[in-house]
């Protein structure tokens, strides 16, 4: 399986999707940046009141951006392979359709929970390293406070990982590029508002049940996968 | 003998209209079999089933001795494939692509993609990305990356569209080096009855979803006739020459001034200078073998299709 997933990688040239990767978490970076420093001049209720806040905001960003991510994963490595027909010669290799097709998702899954997660540690010290000049943020950060953090990010980059699943059913129905991409955005809309701190995505239930939904159309997508015609 | 790969009763149906129909194949170990037919004849169809990407709705396949089912994967390991278009990933490199199909394939022979490279001409162009190719260029990388996993079934469905004569004429010859030398058998398909003809031992002819003949190339060779042709503005008086003076009777007059004569017995200089006597303008002559485009569109005919 491993095998498999490098050789994956190799196909898209994984390397070109980190370093997009990291330039987004640096623009990320800036724009909390901006916010924090322009912030303090308008008299309204502070966004940026205390850490929680702010890292529930990054948080927001940076799923939203990965969502997207892994639906221009998923159109280049499963959906460019049906519209291009290259899925005909992988089929033809000595190896179960099943297995290829886990590799991909695999891929995708794992991307996203790792640049979801490192992500979030890249901007939450970013914010904490300008804090620590600009002042920003009065309250204290304890080890506490970080460790509670990590896992929520953890936790939150798992479901996200799953739920970014769902654009392949409908990427898959027309084997539309544009309609993955389109359906992320749906599912970004409906995940990353961020109210004054609230999000649908707080409601513990919203996030469990879209990661469960993500994990079944992956399921669909395998289950039958070694009766169909590939080909009409 | 041994079979390779057999169809028994093969149908596949699309809509409700059988594209493929009762078909049973026998391919021969060591042999080049030639699937001949329109186009919409069902031979892709025939070959997609073989590779497992398309599914019959009846019948089997059985393929090295085992029957073909949906998880087969150890026989596909055993074959080299072009099925329809040359598919790669573009924007790799030619070598690229051969590399991750060895990779797939658990062949690590790397030696062997310089190898096909070279048998199929495309050596000093593997860097290249495989979407800057032309066509012809495509379908030679497609069959270098059929034969690097040196496979023990060749399956080539329609290898040389696109290609000029030339290189039609080098591939035919590298089908038939590797069957030879390295025992590999090959399902060719083809719409054009000229390549099958010089390639294949054991030709299927098929129309319109069924399997019309299934013969050997030796029985063909067998029953075609050799025949002297002559070109002349008085075919009637000429036959008539023959036919009386020669006696001659099997004497055909074609159109456009043809007269054929099966009867090689009688030597053509003979034949001819008694034309010369009797005042027959000859405007040439000509040698022939009963072409097989004829025994098979006497086939297709006889199978009530207009061809």
């Amino acid at each position: 399986m491993l095998k498999l997933m490098k050789l994956e990688m190799r196909k898209i040239r994984i390397g070109n999707y980190i370093r997009a990767s990291m330039l987004v978490n640096v623009v990320i970076l800036g724009i909390i940046c901006i916010i924090s420093l322009t912030e303090g001049m308008e008299e309204e209720g502070l966004l940026f009141a205390d850490y929680d806040n702010v890292f529930s905001v990054i948080d927001t960003l940076i799923r939203g951006t990965y969502i997207v991510f892994a639906a221009v994963l998923i159109s280049q490595l499963v959906i460019d392979e049906f519209r291009n027909k290259s899925i005909t010669v992988l089929f033809m290799y000595p190896i179960s359709r099943k297995k290829l097709i886990a590799a991909k998702l695999l891929i995708i899954v794992l991307f996203t929970l790792a640049a979801d997660i490192v992500g979030n540690l890249f901007v939450d010290v970013g914010f904490y390293v300008l804090n620590v000049f600009a002042s920003v943020v009065s309250e204290p950060f304890t080890w506490f406070d970080a460790a509670h953090s990590l896992l929520t990010i953890v936790m939150s980059a798992l479901a996200t990982s799953f739920l970014s699943l769902i654009p392949l059913y409908f990427g898959m129905r027309n084997h539309s590029g544009a309609a993955t991409i389109v359906s992320s955005l749906i599912a970004v809309v409906f995940v990353c508002q961020n109210v004054d701190g609230f999000s649908m995505y707080s409601i513990i239930a919203v996030p469990i049940s879209l990661a469960l939904l993500g994990a079944a159309v992956a399921y669909i997508s395998i289950r039958n996968i070694e009766q169909v015609d590939v080909l009409k | 003998m041994t079979y390779i790969l057999r169809t028994k009763q093969l149908t596949r149906t699309y809509r409700g209209k059988e594209v493929v129909s009762n078909v049973n194949l026998n391919i021969k170990q060591g042999e080049i079999y030639g699937m001949l037919g329109p186009n919409g004849a069902g031979k892709s169809t025939v070959m997609k089933m073989i590779t497992n990407l398309v599914k019959p709705t009846a019948g089997e396949i059985e393929i090295f001795g085992e029957r073909l089912t949906d998880t087969s994967y150890r026989q596909l390991g055993r074959m080299g494939t072009i099925i329809e278009n040359p598919i790669f990933y573009e924007k790799m490199t030619a070598r690229d692509n051969l590399d991750l199909h060895c990779e797939y394939m658990g062949y690590h022979n790397k030696k062997s993609i310089d190898e096909a490279l070279e048998l199929v001409n495309l050596k000093g162009i593997e860097k290249k990305a495989v979407k800057e190719f032309s066509l012809g260029m495509k379908q030679r990388l497609a069959i270098a990356r059929a034969i690097t996993t040196k496979p023990e079934l060749l399956i080539l469905d329609e290898p040389i569209n696109g290609l000029d004569p030339l290189g039609i004429k080098e591939l035919r010859d590298l089908f038939k080096m590797l069957c030879k030398q390295y025992g590999i058998t090959i399902l060719i398909s083809s719409h054009i009855l000229g390549e099958i003809e010089l390639i294949a031992d054991t030709i299927a002819v098929m129309n319109d979803g069924k399997l019309l003949q299934e013969v050997s190339m030796d029985h063909i060779a067998k029953q075609t006739v050799e025949y002297i042709e002559i070109t002349t503005n008085d075919s009637s008086k000429a036959a008539y020459v023959l036919e009386n003076h020669l006696h001659i009777s099997n004497v055909r007059v074609t159109d456009g001034g043809h007269i054929r004569i099966y009867d090689c017995h009688i030597p053509q200089s003979e034949m001819l200078k008694l034309l010369v006597l009797h005042d027959v303008e000859i405007d040439g002559v000509h040698k022939k073998k009963g072409s097989l485009e004829d025994y098979f569109l006497s086939i297709l005919n006889g199978g009530g299709i207009v061809a």
